[in-house]
């Protein structure tokens, strides 16, 4: 048994690391230049240049892949040369980085191509004071200085020659001449839930996830608590009936079902219910984060059509394996033994029959969550798929990679707890 | 408890023609595989007949904006005012008959973006189960490693990510397509190829030496020839449901072609105003797929029974 | 056999049919017969006559599409047709019981044994939980089981087959049932283990009064158990007898056929021939009009296609369905000439290459301490993670010995004993771990990868399962013919042409050049798969049991046709088989095998009596012979055949051999070390302790075979 926990556990983890690959270095490839889409086409190709230096996107694409899987601060530090922290930004919820000196924490920021230092405060103001700082040798004798900068990066300064730069901010894009030369934006990766900025938004993406996250589970948990009991009823009733009417119409019910997109089942539950009935909300308009649990109508139509979707798959998936079993010799033997029927489903066939569709069935929850992306979109439901979707549309790479991730981590998650079923129920690997 | 299998006296030396209607009687023998064949059928004649000649130009708003079925539209007209009728028949081109390649002079390959998608998935998905299957050991646990973090992403995230990476085109949804399938094929091939790689005809073969791939390919794959076919309109079946659910959210085919998905996205919009526009294309890729679903269940159902 | 009681069971022109797509089969019509008390009823038949079709007939589980047709099964004196299903329930498992061919496939992997067996009380005699638990532990002893009390813990792939089957036959015997119904109760299981299980039931069949309703295939397992025999063809049964009439004076000719084409314990191929029947089963949609037999009989008259023969009570109690019964005499039958003129040959060649001539050949395989090992990775954490110890299935260990060209070296053995692995390694689907292995020239410890055409192509195989030896997506003469074309032996223009001389000469119409194997027999199958292997014209075949899934009617077809293919073309053959009768009848040469060691090698007539290796005698005791007047010794091995992982130190038999005890401290010395191989004379080796005198002093198993 310890065989395929472990084998399932790195099955998982070598999963995980393949996709995240797979999605950095694809949104990498394939997404071409994401300044054009931040700064718009109208940008200069000078002030595109400038956008992507800030971004560290002229490292290398391996540096910045470890970068966003396990953070930018580890080679940071080692350039600054202090520990690098970060505190939490009261007014904007957002991290802030810091470098530790002495017991305080600093930033430095250049103006007339003077440094500064940045003292931060207890109540998180900071105070300014002329940076006492060692410059460094570099090559052909400038003299250069790594430290931490207000806007989250790793910077190098130049002495007395700031760089020219374009900042964008709220206001638009505006030159500055002080600017740094290089920079490597700090972040703690995503194996310690830091994802990076949306381009979109400019805030963190971890910030704007965790809402969506949590209604989605609430969406698409609710669908399978629905779907999974009725489903394995339906397909058990099926499969112990093979070839009556009873059977004819869960089948054939469940084929339609299932061969129907979501998007034509949400708008046909649209049309009926809140089109023609108006029983329920045929929109999730979300008008505080909590509406879900205020107005609990909003969830039915959502969760109806994941249901409708799932409900075929599931129970014909049952169905096909009890009604295997119920052919088996063992079966055979128990009707043989003079069992009533009643005895031969419930002791004799249905433990079995629920063994080979649990994985399946578990594998089958990455169906549901591309029902949810489509759902949400349909019904304009605030979750992590309309999020994905909305990200991918803009082609923001941090924000779909962030929410892909935790998508894939769903799956391969439900996978493992799939994994862990099947070993439970059935003996054979129980006592191996 | 079944009959136990009988020696049955076929006529020597069956000619191909008798053999491929014994595999078309093979689809008539089930009511279920008939129903889905002949749905199948009528959007394929559809399609075909559209390629020539449809009611009215289905890209042309000719007519008011919104109408209900009538005697000069039969399906009536959507918000552009254009035939729903001619611009449903047009839809099926895409998907069935025929795909743009990229570039400016417009140029098409016969058969439609979901099929080339699940030739390709087939394609790949065969040879990687192929070897998975047969060769074992580290050629198994990498294919279907790579293929099992694959298998991790949610289909319409996979098409997401690969739409954010690419422009809109048939291509790159054929591609999608092809990506998102083929660890489906290769599982079934692999597994496919576990089990006839225990008959003792492979072990002939291998005391023949016979090279690994004259023994996956000749000797393997033609006996997987069923399942993975069934499989694969099955999945055809899937690819037109990705299509549609793509054009929906208006990020699958790009225009001037009509596309179903599209379709009810842009009904949708004036769902309070004017239900119907959403059903007629709606119903068509709920029926085509259940078509396709229907014949082949009923397909894998007298395969079966073949088999035994 | 006038029987004071009245019967247990009483069937009376029985018929069968299934409904299929496009109307009806009949699988059996016209079958009668009945039980009595302590009876032991056989029903014997090749696969496809409809035997088990009766028991299901008699259980009343023929499936969605099955249903009795006519006549009536009288159970105790009530009528079984037409009861309802809940009174047919309650008789099930309670007073009729029944006993299948896989004991694996019938439990429930999922329910610890002892449940599946309380139950049966349970809910047909509403006995308490812990009552239950008392009586089938009880049960359980009584059929020999082991620590009885643990196994009710078990789940069935926690415990070996053959206690698997003392399981399920404890469960049937719960209710002390009156009719106990046992479907090839043995089949599935190792000869040794089903010698054990055949005791167990005989001895039951004493204790409890119980009727047994016995289906097989084997007449050997018939002549050991039953006490009646009813011989099924078609759907029809055609003979029933007491079991030493249908043995000594079978009446008709189908069983005189059968009993014709059966290899007994001790005939070789110099001094016996068999006889198979000409034909094929006709499909129950295909039946003649006259008697079902009659397009393969050799007395077969007008009146045979005419008029189907009725079961007939001759004088001495013996039934038949022959019109012409009395008028046949087995004394005066003649071969048919196509048969005759090969079985002729067979012998003529027999005569001139006796053992010791074949003996002395040329050796064309040579092997010096060939061994075979497989990694295995064990299940617990350390094991995972590549901390344990490495561990090894030792599938063949130290096989030394050379074949004379033009000879058959037959290889014995139960299942796991290292057979196949020694012949996959020789034909190099396997490589060696370690040793020598010569073949002509060629070093052949290397697998297949590492070897040349030319050696490839002087090795090849006959398989065992007709179902799988032949691809189903090409044609029979496309497989035929693929290795010409892949070795060259044929230029590609003649290859249709050559084929089709194949073809014939595996007694098969060129008109079988473009069929599919879905179209042929499984007997035609076999023919093909040994047409293929010879194809290339090879000089060493290897057969792996290639007749132990057909028919016995079929298989001793095969047989002559192998040794055909010997005579002419001076083949030398492995033989593997795990039936000691077609072993002896084939082989010049018989090694045994137990474990992954050969444990006795020599020529065939001198392995077959003593002195033998105590695990031969095992054997040769265990192997049910088709002659109820023959007197067996009664050796029986305890406990089942260890892992192959762990082999046991010494002597790897001495965990279960019958004779240790000969030896001083009761055989200390086989615990602690290997064996010496001791000749016994004419390349007769012998792989044990004990002293040759003492292995020679032992009573034959069988009378017959010492005065052989």
């Amino acid at each position: 048994m310890a065989r395929f926990i472990v084998r399932s556990l790195i099955s998982a983890v070598l999963t995980m690391l393949i996709v995240s690959a797979a999605l950095f270095f694809f949104l990498e490839v394939g997404s071409g230049d994401v300044t054009v889409k931040i700064l718009g086409i109208e940008s200069t190709p000078e002030q595109r240049a400038s956008y992507r230096t800030q971004l560290g996107l002229n490292a290398p694409a391996w540096q910045r892949y470890l970068d966003w899987l396990a953070g930018s601060d580890w080679r940071a530090e080692r350039a600054v040369g202090l520990p690098l922290v970060t505190v939490r930004n009261e007014s904007t919820d957002e991290a802030e980085w810091w470098a530790e000196r002495d017991g305080e924490l600093v930033r430095w920021t250049m103006r007339d191509g003077e440094l500064y230092q940045l003292t931060r405060q207890a109540d998180g103001s900071s105070v300014e004071s002329p940076a006492d700082v060692a410059w460094q040798e570099g090559e052909n004798g400038a003299s250069y200085f790594w430290g931490v900068d207000a806007d989250n990066n790793a910077v190098m300064w130049m002495r007395g020659a700031g760089e020219t730069v374009w900042v964008r901010t709220k206001a638009g894009f505006r030159k500055e001449g002080d600017g740094p030369r290089e920079y490597i934006p700090l972040r703690k990766g995503l194996l310690r839930f830091d994802a990076g900025k949306s381009l979109q938004t400019g805030r963190p993406v971890s910030v704007t996830l965790w809402p969506r996250v949590r209604n989605t589970l609430i969406l698409a948990g609710l669908a399978f608590l629905i779907v999974m009991p009725l489903a394995v009823f339906l397909g058990v009733i099926a499969g112990i009936n093979e070839g009556t009417w009873i059977d004819r119409v869960i089948s054939i019910g469940g084929l339609a079902l299932t061969a129907t997109p979501e998007f034509v089942t949400g708008i046909f539950l649209i049309l009926i219910f809140g089109v023609w009935w108006r029983v329920f909300p045929a929109v999730a308009i979300f008008t505080s984060p909590n509406a879900i649990f205020e107005k609990p109508m909003l969830l039915v139509l959502p969760v109806m059509t994941l249901t409708a979707v799932e409900l075929g798959y599931v129970a014909r998936m049952t169905r096909a394996s009890m009604v295997e079993v119920m052919e088996a010799p063992y079966i055979r033997t128990a009707a043989i033994k003079g069992m009533p029927r009643r005895r031969i489903v419930m002791r004799h066939a249905l433990r079995n029959a629920l063994l080979a569709p649990i994985t399946i069935i578990m594998l089958h929850v990455n169906w549901l969550i591309g029902g949810v992306v489509v759902v949400e979109a349909i019904f304009g439901y605030p979750g992590l798929g309309s999020y994905i979707y909305s990200a991918a549309i803009f082609g923001d790479p941090n924000a779909v990679e962030a929410a892909a991730m935790l998508l894939v981590i769903i799956a391969v998650a439900t996978r493992l707890i799939g994994d862990a079923a099947y070993m439970l129920l059935n003996p054979r690997i129980r006592y191996s | 408890m079944t009959v136990a299998p009988q020696t049955i006296d076929v006529p020597p030396s069956p000619s191909r023609w008798s053999r491929a209607w014994d595999n078309l009687s093979l689809v008539f023998a089930s009511r279920i595989a008939t129903v889905g064949l002949v749905i199948v059928l009528l959007w394929l004649v559809l399609g075909i007949v559209s390629l020539f000649w449809t009611p009215y130009p289905p890209n042309s708003s000719l007519f008011t904006q919104n109408l209900m079925p009538n005697s000069t539209n039969w399906l009536g007209t959507d918000h552009l005012g254009r035939d729903i009728l001619s611009r449903l028949m047009a839809g099926t081109q895409v998907v069935l008959l025929k795909t743009r390649l990229p570039g400016e002079n417009g140029w098409v390959i016969p058969g439609g973006v979901a099929v080339w998608g699940v030739i390709g998935a087939l394609f790949f998905g065969s040879v990687l189960g192929l070897n998975a299957g047969y060769r074992g050991g580290w050629w198994d646990q990498i294919i279907m490693q790579v293929l099992d973090a694959l298998v991790a992403f949610p289909a319409i995230v996979l098409y997401l990510v690969i739409i954010t990476a690419f422009e809109q085109g048939d291509l790159v949804v054929v591609f999608a397509i092809t990506v998102t399938g083929t660890p489906g094929i290769a599982r079934l091939v692999r597994s496919l190829a576990l089990d006839i790689k225990t008959r003792d005809y492979i072990r002939a073969a291998e005391t023949r030496g016979e090279s690994p791939s004259y023994i996956m390919f000749r000797e393997i794959l033609p006996n997987a020839r069923g399942p993975v076919l069934v499989d694969a309109t099955l999945r055809v079946g899937y690819a037109i449901f990705a299509i549609g659910t793509l054009g929906f959210l208006g990020i699958g085919l790009p225009p001037p072609d009509p596309d179903w998905g599209s379709m009810v996205n842009d009904a949708r919009r004036f769902i309070f105003v004017f239900s119907w526009g959403v059903i007629p294309p709606s119903v068509a890729i709920a029926s085509l797929v259940i078509g396709l679903n229907l014949f082949a269940d009923g397909m894998r159902e007298e395969l079966g029974r073949y088999q035994k | 056999m006038t029987q004071p009681s009245a019967p247990i069971l009483k069937v009376e022109n029985l018929a069968v049919a299934y409904k299929v797509r496009g109307g009806e089969i009949e699988a059996v019509q016209n079958v009668s017969f009945d039980i009595h008390r302590g009876d032991s009823h056989g029903i014997v038949g090749e696969s496809g006559c409809g035997k088990s079709t009766v028991a299901w007939a008699i259980v009343n589980f023929l499936g969605a599409n099955g249903y009795v047709k006519r006549g009536s099964i009288k159970f105790l004196g009530q009528d079984l047709v037409g009861k309802s299903p809940e009174e047919l329930r309650r008789l099930r498992g309670d007073q009729i019981a029944m006993v299948f061919q896989d004991p694996m496939q019938a439990l429930n992997p999922s329910m610890r044994l002892g449940d599946q067996m309380k139950e049966v009380l349970t809910v047909h005699r509403g006995i308490s939980e812990s009552e239950a638990e008392d009586r089938c532990v009880d049960m359980l002893q009584r059929v020999y089981m082991p620590d009885a009390a643990n196994v009710m813990r078990r789940y069935p792939h926690q415990i070996s087959g053959g206690q698997q089957q003392r399981v399920v036959i404890a469960m049937a015997l719960l209710n002390n049932p009156a009719l106990l119904i046992m479907d090839e109760p043995t089949t599935a299981l190792d000869v040794t283990v089903e010698a054990a299980v055949l005791d167990l039931i005989a001895e039951l069949r004493r204790e409890f009064d119980t009727a047994i309703m016995y289906i097989t295939h084997n007449l050997g397992v018939v002549a050991r158990v039953c006490s009646q025999v009813g011989v099924m063809y078609a759907g029809e049964m055609v003979e029933r007898a007491s079991v030493e009439r249908i043995f000594a004076q079978p009446q008709h000719p189908y069983t005189q056929g059968l009993i014709r084409c059966i290899p007994t314990l001790g005939e070789d191929k110099a001094s016996s021939a068999l006889y198979p029947i000409p034909g094929r089963v006709p499909p129950p949609n295909a039946r003649p009009a006259g008697c079902i037999y009659a397009p393969r009989c050799d007395y077969a008259q007008q009146r045979c296609r005419d008029e189907r023969p009725a079961l007939r009570l001759l004088a001495d109690g013996v039934q038949v369905r022959c019109h012409f019964t009395e008028e046949i005499d087995p004394g005066q039958w003649t071969p048919p000439e196509e048969v005759e003129e090969m079985v002729e040959t067979v012998n003529g060649q027999a005569d001139a290459a006796t053992p010791a001539s074949t003996n002395n050949g040329k050796p064309i395989l040579e092997l010096h301490d060939l061994r075979k090992y497989y990694p295995v990775t064990g299940g617990s954490l350390r094991d995972v993670l590549g901390l344990g110890e490495k561990r090894f299935v030792k599938a063949v260990e130290g096989a030394t010995f050379s074949v004379p060209k033009g000879s058959t070296l037959g290889i014995v053995g139960e299942s796991g004993c290292g057979k196949s692995t020694l012949i996959k390694t020789i034909i190099g689907l396997e490589d060696s771990t370690s040793g020598q292995a010569r073949f002509m020239s060629f070093d052949i410890t290397e697998g297949l990868s590492e070897r040349n055409m030319a050696l490839i192509k002087e090795l090849q195989m006959v398989f065992q399962n007709p179902d799988s030896t032949m691809n189903p997506s090409y044609t029979v003469g496309q497989q035929i013919g693929r290795p010409m074309v892949r070795f060259g032996t044929v230029p590609r223009s003649q290859v249709r042409d050559e084929v089709i001389k194949l073809l014939q000469s595996m007694r098969l119409g060129a008109n079988y050049y473009d069929r599919l194997p879905r179209q042929l027999s499984g007997g035609e199958k076999q023919r093909v798969g040994i047409a293929r292997a010879l194809a290339s014209r090879p000089d060493l075949i290897l057969c792996d049991e290639p007749v132990s899934a057909l028919d016995v009617s079929v298989q001793a077809a095969i047989l002559n046709l192998l040794l055909d293919v010997q005579r002419e073309q001076n083949t030398t053959m492995l033989f593997i088989a795990h039936d000691l009768s077609v072993v002896r009848f084939f082989s010049d040469n018989v090694a045994v095998m137990y474990l992954g060691q050969i444990m006795e090698i020599g020529p065939a007539d001198a392995i077959y009596r003593p002195p033998y290796h105590p695990y031969t005698e095992a054997l040769l005791s265990a192997v049910p012979i088709p002659d109820p007047t023959v007197k067996q010794k009664q050796i029986r091995l305890e406990g089942s055949v260890p892992s192959a992982v762990d082999p046991p130190s010494g002597c790897r038999f001495h965990t279960r051999c019958p004779r240790r005890k000969l030896l001083p401290d009761d055989g200390a010395i086989c615990t602690r070390e290997t064996p010496p191989w001791q000749e016994a004379g004419d390349g007769h080796r012998i792989f044990c302790h004990l002293p040759l005198e003492t292995l020679a002093s032992f009573d034959p198993v069988v009378e017959s075979l010492a005065t052989h």
